[in-house]
């Protein structure tokens, strides 16, 4: 492990940003911190940069403890939300910048400029100032100005939150390729999860200062570990539906009483066996995996389709029952018209079920 | 856990005690004087200057009241007079300074007119000219008018005086409003009476009395014009201590001490309120922050 | 406030017809709203600069009953060809030189050690910043006192490492220092707050990225800092160029121009040529000569102005 967390807390007076939280990136791995504002991803890294001075628990760079190390001690190299290029310096003085402290010789300076510039692109701005620089160009130098020397690990803070969204496309692929490159522990901050789930070899999503799940994108995608995660993650958001277990047939068939009246015979995870019957569950399903028929059936509840929102190759529609909302996205040869009566079928292992507790029901892979 | 750096920007309470060190050295001389005002005039005269004595308030009451010898009673000063001239010329000039400032103000931040910059300029000329350049005419004017010694005319001085002055600071406020909020307003049918004084005073009102309370230190302090210009009955604070300072043989120190710590207090209390609009007032509105 | 009666004027005014109408139009509104500042401005300031300019082509005395004759430009030669007024200049260029410097060395000392945010900074602050405040009067009276020869703590303290009785303004240079030190303590805080000012526009994540790349002290001073603050010192220089250059109160209270006339700055030699020795006209003239380098340095100062504030857009 180069980048360690071990009981990280950080309190702002009575305010816990960050909340005895542990984490590992492991040597060339990309980690994202993703969640909404306010979660304390950005103080999280802050504190392993040392811009801010954790309250409890330790922080290992490459296994030595550097809590009390300032941070032109701790060898790090990172990229600011703001890009914090300075003003009165050109590009090329900017990229050079952070090679001062190394006494390098200038030949070997100017050596190494030349291949960031070339690498991201910046040879024909060298000369010019941030002030006249485009926001895409801005960032590529903010980055360049974090790889150029070779630092313990790389942090970003929100690197392309300020960037329009074809540019943000580029810029994502990118700064992967370069990454790849880099082979260092790399944690990026980002409130976007597309970025996360493109960028990232693992995901840590934060709720009020906690690690809510830490996986492969794949997996915090596919298997959420709680409601948090399983809300925030994926567009359009998950469907959760509040129901009753009335019922279990074996192999993970259950009968759930949905609020309004209508019931339900789904397959979901054979641990739903372990549940009482009238147990309060929530159950999430992705609106991509929902289906439509017109006729009855035991899997599914009765609808209405509200609202119908194309979108190109799919087509988002809005469910209702009388109680809930429900969205289900399909392909855009599916007809859909607004008003019709339609059956919402719930197909067997697509459907995740929350506890009470809002924790997953899962049998161990 | 020790703390073995600091992050950027913060300091502690040792931090504090070496400030306070420093600005402590600074007022000094400002404390020097309150303690002198305090002591009696063989402690203000002490070889060793005493930095511990007995306080008195004789030195504040003479001030005010002089004690005859031969009734054995005491008798009113001048220095009351003095006091009420700075402040019934300060509040009376910087208010209609104020009002006409700010009437203007709007003016050259809503209605520039042709050569707007040009007039802003001239105004600043004026208030950055050295008052002897203008006081040779405004003397030989005021000797025909017999406005000299007049509170009329000192006042109206002090109003030209403040004017520039007025109008650079309240038009950097007026400069600092959105100006949608009138238009929204216009759109909705408010008068320009309206717009001015339901929409845009209130929302400089601070601004404003920042202004004025600026101008009140300004023309309090002032010494040039009150000099040459005021006469017995309308002589200002400043005019009188340096009368004291350059009169008979012996100045009376204690006594002179006294009366700049009375003309300082107001002072404090306003360079403590004012903190945060220092900068674009003494600067006159060009640099805000 | 009868020029607030503008309301609605477009059909008020047209209705009425005539000069009321003409007057009230919405045209003329900055303008209207602008006529009493500039007719007290007039008045009390522009009107008397003619008059003296005026004065300045003729021999007029006011102490004398004489009809003044015209004398072209005869006082502005005469004012030009004068040792005297040459050796004032270099007064006043010596004080303001020294006096802009010292404010500028101890403002920035001062800027930098409030830059951080630190417990009860207010406070300190307010201590710092009283002596700006003050009347020239006042700090004239304070030093005054503080030069006495016999009791002057600044005196006695000297005393302690002189042998000779130390008498603070009894050489030019002492008294010129003096001013300069009573001038500067008064002025350095305004330097501070300009400096101040620039110092807090520094955005902290340029500091955090400067610390990330281990930037030295040094470095991180001149490449984030002092851009930062390079056009508000020359404001700074500027303003207080031009403040100083009008020194009269202090002057007057602490040397009264002396020992001699060592001290004597411009704007005093200008006060005694007019109210003492009643040179009217010729007095007239040299203040025509100061006015014009003020509007100088009033230009530049504008211009510095404008300038930072396209910077800053």
């Amino acid at each position: 492990m180069t980048i360690e967390l071990k009981k990280l807390t950080k309190r702002f007076g009575s305010l816990t940003a960050v909340d005895a939280i542990d984490l590992d990136v492991g040597d060339g791995e990309v980690l994202c911190l993703l969640g909404p504002s306010g979660c304390g991803k950005t103080t999280t890294l802050r504190m392993v940069a040392g811009l801010e001075y954790a309250t409890e628990g330790d922080i290992y760079l490459q296994g030595a403890r550097v809590n009390d190390l300032a941070p032109r001690d701790r060898n790090v190299a990172m990229s600011f939300q703001f890009y914090a290029l300075y003003p009165s310096l050109s590009v090329a003085e900017n990229l050079a910048f952070p090679l001062h402290a190394d006494g390098l010789s200038r030949a070997e300076i100017e050596q190494r400029v030349k291949r960031i510039s070339d690498t991201l692109q910046l040879d024909k701005i060298l000369t010019r100032t941030p002030g006249q620089l485009a926001e895409g160009e801005k960032q590529r130098v903010a980055v360049g100005r974090s790889i150029i020397r070779d630092p313990q690990c790389f942090l970003f803070d929100e690197p392309l939150s300020r960037l329009d969204v074809q540019l943000r496309e580029e810029m994502r692929g990118e700064i992967k390729e370069v990454l790849q490159d880099l082979s260092k522990p790399t944690v990026i901050v980002t409130h976007d999860q597309l970025e996360a789930l493109t960028m990232a070899d693992r995901i840590a999503v934060m709720r009020d200062g906690r690690i809510e799940q830490v996986d492969t994108p794949h997996n915090v995608f596919q298997s959420p570990e709680n409601l948090f995660v399983a809300g925030f993650i994926g567009t359009p958001q998950m469907n959760l539906l509040p129901a009753t277990l009335t019922g279990t047939n074996g192999h993970g068939t259950a009968d759930f009483a949905i609020a309004g009246g209508q019931s339900m015979t789904i397959e979901v995870d054979p641990r739903i066996a372990d549940l009482a019957q009238g147990a309060n569950v929530t159950l999430g399903i992705r609106p991509r995996n929902l289906e439509i028929s017109h006729d009855p059936a035991p899997d599914g509840i009765s609808t209405k389709i509200d609202i119908v929102e194309p979108m190109g190759a799919e087509t988002l529609a809005h469910l209702s029952d009388g109680q809930h909302d429900l969205r289900l996205v399909a392909d855009w040869r599916v007809p859909l018209s607004e008003g019709d009566q339609v059956h919402t079928r719930f197909p067997p292992g697509a459907t995740h079920v929350f506890t009470e507790n809002e924790q997953v029901l899962r049998s161990a892979p | 856990m020790a703390r073995k750096y600091r992050e950027i920007g913060k300091a502690g309470w040792g931090y504090t005690a070496i400030t306070s060190v420093v600005g402590f050295i600074y007022f000094f001389p400002v404390l020097w004087i309150i303690l002198t005002a305090f002591k009696t005039r063989t402690d203000a005269l002490a070889v060793p200057p005493k930095l511990f004595f007995t306080p008195t308030l004789e030195n504040f009451t003479s001030v005010f009241f002089r004690a005859s010898i031969t009734t054995g009673t005491s008798q009113a000063t001048d220095m009351g007079l003095y006091f009420f001239n700075s402040i019934f010329i300060a509040f009376t000039s910087v208010g209609l300074a104020l009002i006409v400032g700010t009437l203007a103000a709007y003016a050259f931040s809503r209605y520039p007119l042709r050569g707007n910059d040009t007039y802003l300029f001239i105004i600043l000329t004026t208030r950055m000219m050295p008052p002897i350049v203008v006081i040779i005419p405004i003397f030989l004017m005021f000797r025909l008018s017999g406005l000299a010694g007049s509170y009329w005319g000192i006042i109206l001085l002090y109003t030209a005086f403040n004017i520039p002055f007025s109008i650079w600071l309240v038009k950097s406020f007026f400069d600092e409003l959105n100006p949608e909020i009138e238009d929204a307003a216009r759109m909705d049918g408010a008068s320009e009476r309206r717009v001015f004084f339901r929409f845009c005073i209130p929302q400089i009102l601070a601004g404003l009395s920042a202004t004025f309370v600026f101008g009140l230190i300004l023309t309090w302090n002032e010494f040039l014009f009150a000099l040459l210009l005021t006469g017995v009955e309308t002589r200002t604070v400043p005019v009188a201590m340096a009368r004291t300072l350059g009169g008979e043989v012996g100045v009376d120190y204690g006594l002179l001490a006294a009366i700049v710590t009375l003309f300082l207090v107001p002072i404090f209390f306003v360079t403590f309120l004012l903190q945060n609009q220092l900068l674009r007032g003494v600067t006159f509105g060009t640099v805000k922050k | 406030m009868a020029e607030l009666a503008t309301d609605n004027l477009g059909t008020q005014g047209a209705a009425r017809g005539g000069f009321g109408a003409w007057l009230l139009d919405p045209k003329r509104r900055g303008a209207l709203l602008v006529t009493p500042a500039i007719t007290i401005l007039f008045v009390m300031n522009i009107f008397p600069l003619m008059w003296s300019f005026g004065l300045s082509f003729f021999n007029y005395k006011a102490s004398s009953p004489r009809v003044p004759s015209f004398r072209g430009l005869s006082n502005y030669e005469r004012v030009l060809t004068d040792d005297k007024t040459w050796e004032r200049f270099q007064t006043t260029a010596v004080i303001v030189g020294s006096s802009v410097l010292l404010q500028l060395i101890v403002g920035f000392l001062l800027a930098l050690m409030f830059a951080k945010a630190f417990p009860l900074r207010r406070i300190v602050l307010m201590l710092v910043l009283t002596p700006m405040m003050l009347s020239f009067v006042s700090v004239g009276v304070f030093f005054k006192l503080f030069y006495e020869p016999t009791f002057g703590i600044v005196s006695y303290v000297m005393n302690l490492f002189t042998t000779e009785k130390f008498v603070m303004l009894g050489s030019p240079a002492g008294a010129i220092a003096g001013i300069v030190i009573a001038d500067a303590w008064m002025w350095s805080p305004f330097v501070m707050l300009l400096v101040l000012a620039g110092l807090v526009s520094v955005p902290k994540y340029l500091y955090e990225a400067a610390e990330i790349d281990r930037a030295s002290s040094w470095r991180t001073f001149w490449t984030i800092t002092f851009p930062y603050i390079k056009s508000l010192l020359l404001l700074a220089i500027l303003f207080r160029t031009i403040e100083t250059f009008k020194l009269f109160d202090i002057v007057y209270i602490i040397t009264e121009g002396g020992p001699g006339s060592s001290t004597e700055t411009i704007a005093v030699f200008l006060y005694r040529n007019a109210f003492q020795f009643f040179q009217t006209s010729r007095s007239a003239a040299l203040a025509y000569i100061v006015l014009f380098i003020v509007i100088v340095l009033t230009n530049l100062y504008l211009y510095a102005v404008n300038r930072r504030a396209q910077e800053a857009n």
